[in-house]
């Protein structure tokens, strides 16, 4: 079990470059229960939805698990006018996110 | 690679990503001095973001020699901006909906989607010789 906890803005840049690189490390050494807590990233853009895509993908295909947790009102409007809000399990609290996976 | 290059109201930046960073600063710190609140500030950020991403990577394809110009004003408590590259242009019709069920899933193509969702007003200016995004947002 892994849990992420990004910071800042998610924008295309570097700061892409490390969620992503850290996300598949975590999953080549074949952790794949995988936890993000949002609560401390000011925002993101589409780039940052498409890193959560990749990695819930890669995940689902690797028999793991990408859960969100303390989503922002702020991604949260943005999962919703993309209607990616129906894609993934996100919680209020890290430990439920955790909690659900048993 | 150049630096980002700023005068008055307008940053040019090299076609590189390194350099989304500098155009948020920018843009922020002037939305900022206009009196918009956090909300507006970060919509509009989220926006700006999109287009300069979709300047460097599709319009200017990334080329080192091509610059992607960014320049914002304020009229009416309205904020106008405009991203424009020197890339051979595109057909805004050609882009798909990215809430499809088809689409949902991908990774890319939902840029010009949430900023038609975040914005006011978008317009798409394309020629051969370049692409022009002017949005446009009120923040009072």
């Amino acid at each position: 079990m892994i849990v992420l906890e990004p910071r800042g803005k998610i924008m295309g840049g570097p700061d892409a470059t490390l969620l992503h690189d850290k996300l598949y490390e975590f999953i080549q050494q074949g952790r794949t229960k995988v936890v993000i807590d949002l609560s401390r990233i000011e925002w993101m853009n589409s780039t940052g939805l498409g890193i959560l895509i990749q990695g819930y993908t890669t995940l689902r295909n690797s028999d793991g698990q990408l859960k969100l947790a303390k989503v922002t009102d702020k991604i949260q409007s943005l999962l919703t006018i993309t209607k990616l809000v129906s894609v993934f399990d996100a919680y209020d609290t890290v430990e439920d996110a955790i909690a659900s996976f048993n | 690679m150049m630096k980002p290059v700023i005068k008055c109201n307008r940053i040019s930046i090299p076609s590189a990503q390194e350099s989304l960073l500098d155009v948020d600063v920018f843009i922020e710190g002037i939305l900022r001095g206009f009196g918009a609140d956090e909300s507006a500030v970060a919509n509009i950020a989220i926006s700006v973001s999109e287009l300069v991403n979709n300047a460097i990577l599709h319009g200017n394809k990334s080329a080192s020699d091509k610059v992607v110009t960014v320049t914002i004003s304020k009229s009416n408590d309205c904020v106008e901006i405009c991203v424009t590259d020197q890339g051979s242009g595109f057909d805004p019709s050609n882009i798909e909906n990215p809430t499809d069920d088809a689409n949902l899933m991908k990774e890319v193509g939902r840029g010009i989607f949430i900023v038609r969702s975040l914005m006011d007003g978008v317009e798409i200016e394309a020629s051969d010789r370049g692409t022009t995004v002017i949005v446009t947002k009120c923040i009072q």
